[in-house]
């Protein structure tokens, strides 16, 4: 009791210091005077009173100190002292502190950025209510690997089974088309069933959300509802306050809204921004011939999650799956066959758990962020070891200092604690600017990664949680522990003697205890050699995928995507349409070549099907549908046969045209010309008439598939087709949009408005992870190389400024200034060397882990390693080059004398 | 006699000289200088708490809750801070004036045993 007290009116006292001095000067005064008027009145002279008072009183001044002594706050006291000698010590020497700091905001900042990525992506749970009863539904089948895009009829048939999921709910991203003020206009949102929003628990922000009633099979015979998000709400409706049962034209069908969801919901895939949820039950009305529900058990589009019953776990959920999975086959597909195959390859349904939600984005970018989060970990410790270093040589030119605090009485403790003091206020300060920089990188890397999307927006929250902070917190921790203890560990553990004699002399035991600041400059330098042998690997594999033969000259080509499902016309007369349209689009100036395509290469558009010869096996071939004029605008080479024209329609027979591959494919060691290939299993015949040069179509890395090319003049699919119409133009291209739209909005005014993207950015967007992981790599490895050399630097100047008498002493005895520089230059270079050696080590080891990025490149490249090391060796040579040439310059005289 | 500076005799004077203040101020509220007056006189001269250890003791009093302090005004209108002993501090000073006698008693059973 008596100490909590104590420690309250100290801490009381630590913000009335001044008061509390004048009030104790005040108190010793007051009992001086009245010593004063006792003296006078016992008939002391006056004279003699004040020698009197002193005699008796004593010294006030020593009395006032140790009144003062009673009332400090012993810890908080040193605390402030040592903060503010910290403080005092980094402002005299401020290139290194702005070394120091730079390294850390580097270090720590770069790291908090990709964490954040990472937790936006990765680690984040949905904002709803008890997020981690969610699990996410996926299926079996054959390969180990689950999928995770459900047929229609199997999730219909899980909806009603409630043993595990008190809710079952699927959802899928569309772009719908909203018809606006005078055209449609393309809106993201989600298809929803009917449990979706009861499943998230989170309440409209107006009205109502979408419910199991909206959500049955032909739609809602009230009509059908939509729920709008709050953004979508503002921008569209401009957040008029009666937006309940106002009317929308989505996709040709009218929609009521229902309700508004707030800002904070973002359904169940956290990398979307719907602006709209439409029933899911609506799809087969608005998609119409291109529904998807329709096409039952083989058209796989849906992603399902279910909230689990209340206490089941998600490992029961998979457990209790098994025996399900059959008998909701059975429920869902009608075909026997199909049914049998899926059961002699166990097809089974899987739970896992759904707390962060789903998406497919996930996949794509868990790998590169991890690579970059390590090369990240090691640009930090680098910034540490740095830094370390950089304080060790400079704790070794304070020794004397230290040594004589040591001796004057203060504890080993203190002088660590202050020295501790002095990397921790690094650390501090160096994290928090790094942690102020780090939401504005992150959000620019986000972007960067992220724009491979297309037209699909992606939204990455990387907005700071608390998990975020504490892991800028523990890395500065860390970062001050290993930059701080270990020097101030090391300045304060000498003999007291050696320390006072030394000075500047240069003895044995220096040399030995200089080992340990040798070796972490070392491990630096091999550091930063792994670092830049993996930008080297990284960038070199980039130039090669950039390198690769396309097949076609993406330079100078532009796409203009088109939707046409949802306006009037249909077959013939929309086949006149997008005629004219390219016809009035050739006219344009700039423009060479006009064609159309369904499908564009290298932007996730796919589409396939199984053709055979006569006789012979099925085999699968990627597909695409294009007008004349396609592979001259594209520049695919035309190897053998004719191109399409206008006039080659159904009734002149069905066409194909093969790349080479597909002609190797299906006739090897004949000419293909001429010969019939039939589509599997309809049987239908077409004759080839044409065979180009492949092209790639996936993605840059996959080889280019076998492909067939049907004509547009010859379409058989179902529903009105869109077409994106490929365009090769001589100088810039942006012009061509405004004129792109403009002919479309008089053309075909009902249809949203072109979407124009060059076709190299279209190559840029589908390498985008590879092209971030490069600019990283060499960003990183950019900055440990500089930091490097830095601390190499750094750690010579200091070790060449203490040697500073050695070295007048040996030019006094006739060593030449070549022989000083190389005796200085030689210092660094066995570091240099060592860390080199252990570096390259240790990047063939770890340079394994890179090797599913790289493309056509070797993770053991030799050039790579050569490079790297060279610029090693450059940087490490400058870094020592300074202080050699600056020992070179050393006067003997004055040097014996400086001490 | 007791000066600050014998404290290696350790708590015992320094825990005397508290003790005394203590008693001092049972009386009612009072400044330093008259705390030491009164001890002076009360003791018929014998005992002279130097300042030295007077303030120290008063301060350490007033830390550890036993005396507040105000500031008012002397006899002769000085400003001076004005001690007085809190609950906590008349409770201290019947447990010490009771081993005090205790201790007193037991050096005189001591010393007049022959």
């Amino acid at each position: 009791m008596a100490k909590m007290h104590e420690f309250l009116l100290r801490f009381k006292a630590l913000f009335a210091k001044r008061r509390m001095d004048r009030e104790m000067a005040e108190e010793l005064d007051f009992h001086q005077a009245m010593l004063r008027e006792k003296l006078l009145r016992q008939g002391v002279p006056e004279a003699s009173v004040e020698g009197a008072t002193r005699r008796v009183f004593g010294n006030p001044v020593r009395w006032h100190e140790r009144l003062r002594e009673l009332w400090q706050f012993r810890t908080l006291e040193n605390l402030r002292r040592d903060v503010y000698f910290s403080i005092r010590l980094l402002r005299r020497s401020p290139g290194f502190t702005a070394v120091a700091l730079l390294t850390l905001v580097l270090g720590v900042g770069a790291n908090t950025a990709i964490f954040s990525l990472i937790n936006g992506l990765l680690l984040r749970p949905l904002p709803v209510p008890h997020a981690e009863d969610l699990a996410v539904l996926g299926m079996i089948q054959g390969s180990p690997t689950p999928r995770y895009s459900f047929p229609a009829p199997f999730f219909r048939s899980l909806e009603r089974r409630h043993e595990v999921f008190s809710d079952a709910f699927a959802f899928e991203q569309n772009t719908f088309q909203v018809r606006g003020n005078s055209n449609n206009e393309n809106i993201n949102g989600q298809y929803v069933s009917g449990q979706f929003f009861r499943a998230l628990q989170t309440p409209a922000l107006l009205g109502r959300t979408l419910t199991t009633e909206d959500d049955v099979a032909g739609g809602n015979p009230a009509g059908l509802a939509v729920v709008i998000s709050e953004h979508f709400w503002r921008s569209w409706f401009g957040g008029a306050s009666d937006v309940l049962g106002r009317k929308l034209q989505i996709d040709n069908t009218m929609l009521t809204v229902a309700g508004v969801m707030p800002k904070s919901f973002i359904g169940a895939n956290p990398l979307q921004l719907s602006e709209i949820f439409v029933p899911l039950s609506a799809e087969p009305i608005l998609e119409g011939a291109h529904s998807m529900t329709a096409a039952g058990h083989h058209g796989w589009w849906l992603t399902v999650m279910g909230r689990l019953q209340p206490g089941v776990t998600v490992e029961q959920a998979n457990a209790a799956l098994l025996p399900m999975s059959m008998p909701i086959l059975h429920e869902a597909v009608p075909e026997a066959a199909w049914i049998a195959r899926a059961e002699k390859q166990h097809f089974r349904f899987t739970a896992e758990p759904g707390s962060k939600g789903f998406t497919y984005i996930r996949f794509t970018f868990r790998k590169p962020l991890m690579a970059v989060f390590a090369m990240c970990g090691g640009v930090l410790l680098l910034a540490c070891l740095n830094l370390a270093s950089l304080l060790m040589a400079r704790g070794a030119a304070r020794e004397r200092e230290l040594a004589t605090r040591l001796a004057m009485g203060a504890t080993r403790i203190r002088l660590i604690q202050r020295l501790l003091m002095e990397s921790l206020l690094i650390a501090l300060i160096g994290t928090m600017i790094g942690l102020a920089a780090a939401p504005f990188v992150s959000r620019a890397l986000a972007t960067m990664l992220m724009s491979g999307g297309g037209a699909r927006a992606v939204h990455l929250d990387t907005s700071l949680d608390f998990r975020v902070f504490a892991f800028a917190a523990l890395a500065a921790v860390v970062a001050a522990v290993l930059i701080g203890l270990l020097p101030a560990l090391q300045a304060t553990s000498r003999n007291l003697h050696d320390h006072i004699k030394d000075g500047q002399h240069a003895t044995q035991a220096h040399e030995r205890r200089r080992v340990l600041p040798k070796a972490m400059m070392a491990a630096e330098v091999g550091l930063a050699l792994m670092l830049a042998v993996g930008a080297g690997l990284l960038s070199t594999s980039l130039v090669r995928l950039y390198r690769t033969d396309i097949g076609f000259d993406p330079k100078g080509l532009v796409n203009i995507a088109l939707k046409t499902d949802k306006q009037a016309l249909d077959g013939e007369a929309l086949l006149g349409l997008y005629k004219q349209y390219g016809e009035t689009l050739s006219h344009q100036p700039g423009v060479r070549s006009v064609s159309f395509a369904r499908t564009v290469p290298l932007s996730n558009m796919e589409w396939d099907g199984d053709y055979k010869v006569a006789g012979g096996s099925t085999h699968n071939s990627h597909v695409n549908s294009v007008a004349p004029a396609y592979f001259q605008t594209m520049r695919i080479p035309l190897l053998e046969g004719r191109d399409y024209s206008w006039t080659d329609t159904l009734t002149t027979g069905r066409k194909i045209i093969l790349n080479q591959t597909a002609a190797k494919l299906y006739f090897p060691g004949r000419n293909a010309i001429g010969q019939n290939i039939l589509s599997d299993p309809d049987n239908k015949s077409y004759e080839v008439i044409g065979v180009v040069g492949d092209a790639k179509y996936d993605d840059l890395r996959t080889p280019a598939p076998p492909t067939g090319y049907l004509p547009i003049t010859q379409n058989e699919v179902k529903g009105k087709p869109s077409y994106t119409a490929v365009v090769r133009v001589d100088g810039p291209a942006g012009p061509l949009a405004g004129a792109a739209r403009s002919i479309a909005a008089q053309m075909a005014p009902d249809i949203p408005a072109p979407v124009m993207r060059t076709m190299e950015s279209v190559i840029d967007a589908s390498i985008s992870s590879e092209r971030v992981m490069a600019l990283l790599s060499v960003f990183f490895a950019g900055c440990a190389l500089l930091v490097t050399g830095i601390g190499l630097y750094g750690t010579l100047a200091y070790a060449t400024a203490r040697r500073t008498s050695e070295i007048g002493i040996r030019m006094a005895l006739g060593a030449r200034r070549a022989q000083v520089v190389r005796m200085v230059f030689r210092e660094n270079s066995i570091v240099a060397v060592a860390g080199s050696a252990l570096g390259l080590v240790a990047a063939v080891l770890a340079s394994r882990a890179l090797a599913s990025f790289l493309y056509s490149t070797s993770a053991r490249d030799p050039w790579v390693m050569v490079v790297a090391v060279a610029a090693v060796v450059v940087i490490a040579s400058a870094a020592s080059l300074l202080p050699a040439l600056r020992a070179a310059r050393i006067e003997p005289m004055a040097a014996i004398r400086h001490e | 006699m007791i000066r600050e500076d014998k404290n290696d005799n350790g708590q015992l004077i320094q825990g005397t000289v508290e003790m005394l203040v203590l008693k001092a101020l049972a009386r009612g509220p009072m400044h330093g200088y008259g705390v030491a007056e009164w001890i002076e006189q009360t003791s018929q001269q014998v005992l002279r708490v130097e300042e030295g250890a007077l303030y120290p003791a008063l301060h350490r009093l007033e830390l550890r809750g036993l005396l507040s302090a105000n500031w008012g005004a002397s006899d002769n209108n000085r400003r001076a801070k004005f001690y007085r002993l809190t609950a906590e501090g008349k409770k201290r000073l019947d447990t010490e004036s009771s081993r005090w006698a205790r201790l007193s008693a037991a050096v005189a059973f001591v010393m007049q045993a022959s």
